[in-house]
Formats: C-alpha cells, sequence, structure tokens
C-alpha cells in the first residue's frame, strides 16, 4: 500500500480532522488505491517544459479602490454556533506545536 | 396564488424521490410571499426554478447537502438567485445532492440518497442529482445546479434532461459554496434546451462581487437554425472507445446521422490526452477542496461537534463528525496531494496535464471545427450502490465531463434516446463563450432527435 496507517494519521493531523481507529484501515486501502491511480500522471515530462493552466482572463480586473458594502440580511449572531459582543466565541487556545 | 399552491402540489407530489430538502410548509409560505412580490415585467415571470442546496439562498437553508451545515441560514443571496428573482422567477426550494458537490450518483449526502425519477432502484447521477430528478420527473421546469466535474451534465444524462454547464467565468459565482475554485461553475437544468437556456441567459453576465466572472454582458439566446448547414462538428475519437455500452453507442451514431442529415459536416478529430483527465481532475479538484472547506471547523457557521477541550480538539471532532466519508476522503487526498514532498509528483505534474488538455481543445477548434459532440456518459443510469464501494469506478464515470471543467469550456447535454427505458445523454462541448453556437446546435438536435426512444 502507497500510504500507510500512520501516513494518514499524520495527514489528517495537517487536515485538522479527526480519524477513528475502526475507519483507519478501510480509509489507508482507500487512498492509497486513489493515490495508486492517480500516479499515472507521471507520463507528464517532470522538468518544466509545460506551463500550468488555469481557466479564466490571462489578467486580473482591478476594481476601483472603494468601499462597496454587501448588505447582510442579518448577523453572525444568527447563525454562528457561538457568538457575544461582536466575536465568535471558542474553547480556550489548548497547545499548538 | 393559485400558481404558487400548484407549484408546491407538484412537489409535493414527487416527495418519494427525496430530491427536495426543504420542507413543504416551509416551501409553501416562500411560494405565496415570492409569487405576490415577484416582478410581472420579468422574463421569467412566474417560473417556478429549484436550487441546489450549495447555492446560498435567504429564504431557505443551505446545508449543501452536509451535517456540518444542517440548519445554516445564509444572510444573503446567491447572485445567480438575485438575478432569477429580479427576473420574475420564484425559487422553489433547496434539492438534494452529494455532499459539498463531491460524487456522481447523489448517495453522498447526509439527508439520504434521490431516487431516479423512473426506476427507483438506480441514481440519478450526480451532484446535482436532486434538481435533475425534479426536472426530470416534471415538478419544475429548469433548475439550478452546479459543476466541478460535470455534477450538471452527468445527472441531465442520467434524468433525461438538458443540463448546461456554461464556460468558466460566464456566470458569477458569489453565494456559490466554493469546491474547486478554478474548476466551480454554476449550471443550469431544463425540460427543454429551451427553458435550460433561457434560465442561463438571466444568471449570466458580469457582477462585481465576483472577481473571476467576466466583464461580459448576459448571454443573448440565438434563434432556433434552420438547419446545420455550415456548422464542423468533431467526433473525438477517445471518447468513442472500444468498450463504451452499445446503446450509447448506438444512439450517439443516430444522433450523428441526423446532424449530417441537417446539413453539417462531421469530422472525426483526437484529443489525445483525454486518458489522463479524470486522474488530473482527481488531484486538482481535491486539493482545492482542502483548501476551501478548510474554513469549516464548528467557530462560524453551523453545528458545533463535543470537542470543547480545546480549540483544536473543536476543530477536529466538527470536522470528524460533520463531515461525511467521500468528502473526509477528498480533504485527505487533497491535503496529502499538496503536502511537502508529493507537491512536485502529483499537483504540478497534474497542473501540467491540465495545461495539455486544454490545449488539445484549442489544437482542435484552431483547425476550423465548431464544436464536439460525445457521449455524456458511458452508461445509462447504474444501481444505487454499485459503485459506492468503488471510489475509482464512480469516479469514471464523469470521464467525458471533466475535460470541460479541466479546460474551463461551455458543455452541455441533451437527451437522445434511450435504453429499456432509461434515459441517455448527448453532449456538446463548445469553444469558450460561445455558447450561442453550442445551443444553436442543440437546438437543431433536439427537434429532430427521438429522445423517448429506444436507440
Amino acid at each position: 500500500m502507497s500510504v500507510s496507517r500512520d501516513e494518514v494519521l499524520r495527514i489528517a493531523e495537517l487536515a485538522e480532522l479527526d480519524v477513528d481507529e475502526e475507519t483507519l484501515p478501510a480509509l489507508a486501502e482507500q487512498m492509497s488505491r486513489i493515490i495508486d491511480y492517480v500516479a499515472q500522471l507521471s507520463a507528464v515530462p517532470a522538468n518544466g517544459g509545460v506551463k500550468m493552466f488555469v481557466p479564466g482572463p490571462d489578467a486580473i480586473r482591478f476594481r476601483a479602490d472603494e468601499v462597496n458594502p454587501a448588505p447582510l440580511a442579518f448577523g453572525p449572531a444568527e447563525f454562528a454556533p457561538a457568538f457575544k459582543e461582536g466575536f465568535f466565541v471558542v474553547p480556550k487556545l489548548g497547545q499548538f506545536e | 396564488m393559485s400558481d404558487a399552491k400548484a407549484v408546491a402540489d407538484r412537489l409535493a407530489k414527487v416527495k418519494r424521490l427525496n430530491a427536495l430538502l426543504t420542507p413543504l410548509k416551509d416551501l409553501r409560505k416562500s411560494l405565496a410571499a415570492q409569487s405576490a412580490a415577484a416582478r410581472p415585467t420579468g422574463v421569467l415571470y412566474g417560473m417556478p426554478v429549484v436550487a441546489k442546496d450549495n447555492i446560498c439562498t435567504l429564504e431557505f437553508t443551505t446545508s449543501c447537502g452536509s451535517r456540518i451545515l444542517e440548519g445554516y441560514r445564509s444572510p444573503y443571496d446567491a447572485t445567480a438567485i438575485a438575478k432569477l428573482k429580479a427576473a420574475g422567477a420564484v425559487i422553489a426550494g433547496k434539492t438534494n445532492c452529494d455532499e459539498f458537490a463531491m460524487g456522481s450518483s447523489t448517495e453522498h449526502s447526509a439527508y439520504g440518497r434521490v431516487l431516479h425519477p423512473l426506476d427507483k432502484t438506480r441514481v440519478p447521477g450526480g451532484s446535482s442529482g436532486g434538481s435533475a430528478a425534479l426536472v426530470g420527473a416534471g415538478a419544475v421546469p429548469a433548475a439550478l445546479g452546479s459543476e466541478t466535474g460535470g455534477s450538471v451534465r452527468q445527472p441531465a444524462s442520467f434524468c433525461g434532461v438538458v443540463g448546461i454547464k456554461p464556460t468558466y467565468g460566464r456566470v458569477s459565482r458569489y453565494g456559490l459554496v466554493a469546491f474547486g475554485s478554478s474548476l466551480d461553475q454554476i449550471g443550469v437544468f431544463g425540460r427543454s434546451v429551451h427553458d435550460a437556456a433561457r434560465v442561463l441567459s438571466v444568471i449570466s453576465g458580469r457582477d462585481p462581487r465576483d472577481a473571476t466572472c467576466e466583464d461580459r454582458d448576459p448571454l443573448r439566446l440565438p434563434t432556433v437554425p434552420e438547419s446545420l448547414q455550415g456548422f464542423v462538428v468533431g467526433l473525438p475519437r477517445e471518447y468513442f472507445p472500444p468498450e463504451l455500452d452499445p446503446a450509447v453507442r448506438r444512439a450517439c451514431e443516430r444522433a450523428i446521422r441526423l446532424m449530417k442529415e441537417q446539413g453539417a459536416a462531421v469530422r472525426e478529430v483526437s484529443l489525445p490526452h483525454t486518458a489522463y483527465a479524470v486522474p488530473t481532475y482527481y488531484v486538482i479538484a481535491p486539493a482545492e477542496a482542502s483548501s476551501n472547506l478548510a474554513r469549516f471547523d464548528g467557530v462560524r457557521y453551523g453545528p458545533r461537534f463535543n470537542g470543547s477541550a480545546d480549540v483544536r480538539a473543536l476543530y477536529r471532532s466538527t470536522r470528524g463528525q460533520g463531515f461525511g466519508p467521500e468528502v473526509r476522503r477528498r480533504i485527505l487526498v487533497g491535503t496529502y496531494v499538496l503536502s511537502s514532498g508529493y507537491y512536485d509528483a502529483y499537483y504540478r505534474r497534474a497542473q501540467q496535464m491540465r495545461a495539455l488538455i486544454a490545449q488539445d481543445f484549442r489544437n482542435v477548434f484552431d483547425r476550423g471545427v465548431d464544436l464536439l459532440f460525445t457521449p455524456t456518459t458511458p452508461t445509462p443510469a447504474f444501481k444505487a450502490g454499485e459503485k459506492l464501494g468503488d471510489p475509482i469506478a464512480m469516479y469514471l464515470s464523469d470521464i467525458f465531463t471533466v475535460t470541460a471543467n479541466l479546460a474551463g469550456l461551455p458543455a452541455m447535454s441533451i437527451p437522445i434516446g434511450r435504453v429499456k427505458g432509461l434515459p441517455i445523454g448527448g453532449q456538446f462541448i463548445g469553444q469558450a463563450f460561445l455558447e450561442d453556437e453550442m445551443l444553436e446546435a442543440a437546438y437543431a438536435l433536439e427537434r429532430v432527435v427521438p429522445a423517448e426512444d429506444e436507440a
């Protein structure tokens, strides 16, 4: 398998996503199959040559530098899980490495 | 008010499809209010249009088929919705879809699967399956969906309706919940080419709130052409592989013959990098999704799941429990291909392949071909559950549609026949911002093709 159990856990941490023990083996197996499948892209010559492509206009269109309010029908207090005195309320920050 | 009642009654009649997420009681109330407020001078006056649940509406909740946005009400209307209302249309509720538009069968919704309108054991396609099923069942004349890799055309093909994905930049995405930002476009479904085209024309055009929406006037509807004289239609050989379903091939051959009879010149062409389109898509789309979906963390929108120990535990438990299996899988794949050590091997290669795929199309169009005709999907609607255990098999049902998204081109599916009662779709792929030419060809084919007959 190209994606190991430990690798899934490392990626899940980067993605801020809880993965439970029970689904881990199946997830590693499915991710391996997907990664093996997309690996056929190695047929593309690796060293430059081909430019990247993004659709849309070649240049970004600039807007006039002025405030254009997009009025909201109601504020975040209506749709946020916890909102108080103009702030989104979260639990304590905890340990960030 | 009787119109509003009739619209709600028609939707109530097909409740069994599980295609509509808006509760009927809320819908009736809103329809009555919207009908009273609708502008009688609008070009779509009185037309009921349903919208996929990843398009923000003030009236109804916008859950994207996900638990992580259960009950979420947007504080604004998407530009496409605002334009529909300004044209006199009424928004007739939100439709079920694969979670965050990730899927090809509408089986990946937190609110249950959508049934095919003609065969409840089959899928309606996806991810805009609810919209396609409601148009297919005759409950509404038109619907909005969204496309990242074929999510309008593939279900349109399965449900026997018309589905259009416009050129990247043709329709504003303000208020469309982002999945793959270099691919996403709002698309339309219609009972007929004309119904779909009318809605597309209304929602297209510039929008100062979306910098990726081009500064162009709304699409002007072409007239139905007398013939296809002067049209050069290309048939890409890679889209007619030996393993293509024989009924799909027969239906396409019949459609091609009918286009020739109307005066079109038909030419075989080649798009040599087609085989790499699905792997390219399944690197780029998850990569962009992993970034776009980072905003759903239990802080700003939707419900919060446990994990109040610290903020990081909150993120992880909300995302772990709020997202379904397919979304989790794609976020992980996207994070993997963007992570240090794998970026060059996967993401950069995929971007380069995308350029080659777009160049394939330019080469063909530069040699005098006006538009391409292909099957929309390799098979008609498949059985529910058939591809659920095999993500790659599911991904391959988009094999003929993802290329237009990768290249940013307009494309559409129209019904061209049936096999054992199940609809088959034919696809046109046009040149950027030449939707009018594509629509002319579709009008001409629609007029003569026996879409209800066995192929």
